[in-house]
């Protein structure tokens, strides 16, 4: 209990860190209120697409993929299973039409050939799926009363051109999601420094040399001690997890109490358990007090800078987003961003957040093992 | 009297320098030991090694009858050390850091607190309560670090150098509560190198180089070892030769020595032998401007067993 008492007291001395930071973040949460128009920026209304043609003559064909073309981006890359399914996951394409075979004749000869598709099952693949629905629907009723294919191009186009352009609704509020994405992005922020922070200086007054052998020569064990130092860094760090999600439920309201919610959550769950074993790491290799705020400070910095939690990360260089690859919180300021844009949340379109969470664990469970080995070669040369 | 610390043959080595070289000694249940000696004599080394903190290359040390051990600790919550820096929370006031130190050994909160306050009390910080360690002085600090190694009442303890850079008023003070500590049944390792400390303090005194016992016991047992009884120092105008052959005549004198004007007599044993010079140099009408006469200290001691001055 004393342990737990004295992190506690310790804890206390830095509370001016955790409130600067909570107030950076409660700042930049309304200031991301107020700038809902900024939204189309990060949400591109047009899809990016990729045709594959196997009926490379039939007009009705050309037709459909010239009416595709004027409303999504088409995408070249190669013809390849692995690299679709990787420009999926990557998001470099958000929807895969597969057109077969002789797909021309069979419509004009009235059979229902099928067009394959995959699909991120973000907004903008639903608004290119949506986009063929309609064309289909819309060939599908003038085939009726056409048999000539040049007749029915023209009636499908005329049709498309005339009827007011529908605007496809989509399910998900964007400007909800952008704002939720926002917010737990520059989280990462105020979750690494916080967490980072406070856990080092905390554990560097109870690792100095002197307290040390102090703690050494008591009569309670020291590895019982360090393992109740252990949990209370834990319970501090989900604290300040816990600060920031009730931070976000006042500033985004409903939409944390949704599944969407609920999984931005636990991405920033995860995230911070990530951070506390940054911090362990670091407090075992570094015991000078001045010397853990200056390298706390170029952590959570750096680390924000380059995963995109002050910008959107489509703004940055190619380059910096391959770096930050190496970095925990670009995997989950990944999964925000991928938040923001899923329609349906379901096992494929959860997928990638699965990836980027099993990631993090991957990066805490090595920092625990990178900790347990340093401070193994410590004691053995103290 | 118990044997509380058995120390035998003890030798700890760092690569090529022996800091603590087959050294043995005992101390006793309520005695105040000193270990005196010159810095990098082994002192420090010595007290860690007893406490399981280095591992030793030779030896077997005892506590309390039991072989101390890094995990003992039934013999570790009766020790209380108080280490040559100050080890304290920056972050936690005195009272806190009190409370976590004495914490790591008294569960009970409500005796935590009665010991505490005990301790407070001891080292005269009544009024430092709510301090922060930085808003004391170097004194007031050197009292708190002794506090949190002793709240929990141990029945050894060990405090090395704990007056070092302090002024009078803190090195009385804690002169003071480790004499009351003693009185309350506690055994006490002090270690210094400060020889007046000892002297005052210590109960036996161990005088330690490079890492060896030189002598042991009492102060006045330790002073025979100076090879002198009495020194008088006389600050002359100026002497001749002829009456510095005289003073080598007298029965008692061991050594006359003058260095510019300051001639040194060192006697044997004997008494009345102040008066006696005082009279010979009046008779030869040597003027001086001060004469004094002195017990020999156990820095005449150490000079003497080995030709260095205890203090650089
Ligand atoms: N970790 C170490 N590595 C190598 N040598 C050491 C180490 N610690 C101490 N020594 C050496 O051991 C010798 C004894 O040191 P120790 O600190 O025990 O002396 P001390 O009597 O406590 O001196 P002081 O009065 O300065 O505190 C010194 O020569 C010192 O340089
Ligand atoms: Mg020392």
């Amino acid at each position: 209990m004393i342990v737990f008492k004295t992190f506690w007291n310790v804890v206390k001395k830095y509370k001016g860190t955790v409130i600067l930071y909570t107030v950076l973040l409660l700042v930049f949460g309304f200031l991301n209120m107020s700038t809902k128009d900024t939204q189309t920026d990060f949400v591109n209304s047009r899809p990016d697409i990729f045709i594959i043609n196997k009926d490379k003559d039939g007009l009705l064909t050309k037709n459909l993929i010239s009416y595709l073309g004027e409303n999504s981006n088409r995408k070249e890359i190669k013809e390849e299973e692995d690299s679709i399914n990787d420009a999926l996951f990557y998001r470099d394409i958000n929807f895969v039409i597969y057109i077969p075979e002789d797909y021309s004749k069979e419509v004009m000869e009235g059979s229902n050939p099928e067009i394959e598709i995959k699909s991120t099952g973000d907004y903008q693949a639903s608004l290119a799926s949506r986009m063929l629905e309609r064309y289909l629907q819309i060939q599908t009723i003038y085939k009726k009363k056409e048999t000539d294919e040049e007749n029915l191009i023209e009636a499908i186009n005329h049709n498309l051109k005339t009827s007011a352009k529908v605007e496809i609704a989509s399910s998900l509020d964007t400007t909800k999601t952008t704002n939720s994405s926002r917010y737990f992005n520059f989280a990462s922020y105020s979750i690494m420094a916080v967490v980072i922070f406070v856990v080092c200086l905390v554990m560097s007054s109870f690792k100095e040399k002197n307290t040390k052998k102090r703690i050494i020569i008591s009569s309670m064990n020291y590895k019982e001690h360090n393992r109740k130092l252990l949990l209370a860094s834990f319970v501090y760090s989900s604290i300040a997890w816990l600060l920031f999600i009730l931070l976000g439920a006042i500033l985004l309201k409903d939409i944390l109490f949704t599944t969407r919610g609920l999984i931005y959550m636990l991405n920033a769950y995860l995230f911070t358990f990530c951070s506390l074993t940054i911090a362990l790491l670091i407090s075992t290799l570094i015991t000078d007090k001045n010397a853990v705020s200056g390298i706390v400070n170029v952590i959570a910095l750096g680390s924000s800078f380059l995963c995109g939690a002050f910008v959107p990360s489509e703004w940055l260089p190619k380059g910096v987003l391959q770096i930050a690859h190496a970095l925990p919180a670009y995997w989950y300021i990944n999964s925000n961003d991928l938040l923001k844009t899923i329609e349906v949340i379901n096992r494929e379109s959860l997928k990638p957040i699965l990836i980027n969470s099993l990631v993090l664990i991957i990066f805490s469970v090595l920092y625990i093992i990178l900790n347990n080995i340093i401070s193994k070669y410590k004691q053995k040369i103290g | 009297m118990k044997n509380i610390v058995e120390v035998k043959n003890v030798t700890k080595e760092y690569k090529e320098l022996k800091a603590v070289d087959d050294l043995s000694f005992v101390v006793k249940e309520g005695e105040i030991l000193g270990l005196l000696g010159p810095n990098g004599s082994g002192k420090t080394t010595t007290i860690n090694c007893i406490l399981s903190l280095l591992n030793i290359n030779k030896g077997t040390i005892k506590i309390f009858g039991k072989i101390m051990k890094p995990d003992a600790y039934d013999i570790k919550k009766d020790i209380g050390v108080v280490f040559q820096e100050v080890a304290v929370f920056e972050e936690l006031t005195v009272y806190d850091n009190l409370d976590y130190f004495c914490g790591l050994y008294i569960k009970n909160k409500k005796q935590r607190k009665e010991y505490i306050e005990e301790a407070i009390a001891l080292v005269g910080l009544e009024n430092y309560k709510k301090f922060y360690p930085k808003q004391l002085s170097g004194g007031l600090l050197r009292r708190l670090n002794i506090a949190c190694g002793i709240a929990h009442k141990p029945k050894l303890i060990f405090l090395d150098e704990p007056t070092v850079a302090v002024d009078p008023q803190s090195r009385n003070n804690i002169l003071e509560g480790i004499k009351t500590l003693r009185d309350r049944g506690a055994t006490i390792i002090y270690t210094t190198h400060y020889m007046e400390e000892v002297e005052l303090l210590c109960d036996r005194i161990i005088i330690l180089d490079k890492g060896k016992v030189l002598a042991e016991g009492s102060a006045d047992e330790l002073k025979e070892l100076a090879n002198m009884d009495e020194k008088i120092t006389v600050e002359v105008d100026h002497i001749k030769e002829t009456v510095i052959e005289k003073i080598k005549y007298f029965k008692n004198v061991h050594e006359v020595s003058l260095e510019r004007n300051t001639l040194i007599v060192t006697y044997k044993k004997g008494k009345n032998n102040l008066s006696e010079l005082i009279d010979l140099l009046k008779e030869n009408k040597v003027t001086y401007s001060k004469i004094f006469s002195e017990r020999p200290t156990l820095n005449d001691v150490f000079l003497n067993l080995t030709g260095k001055e205890l203090r650089d």
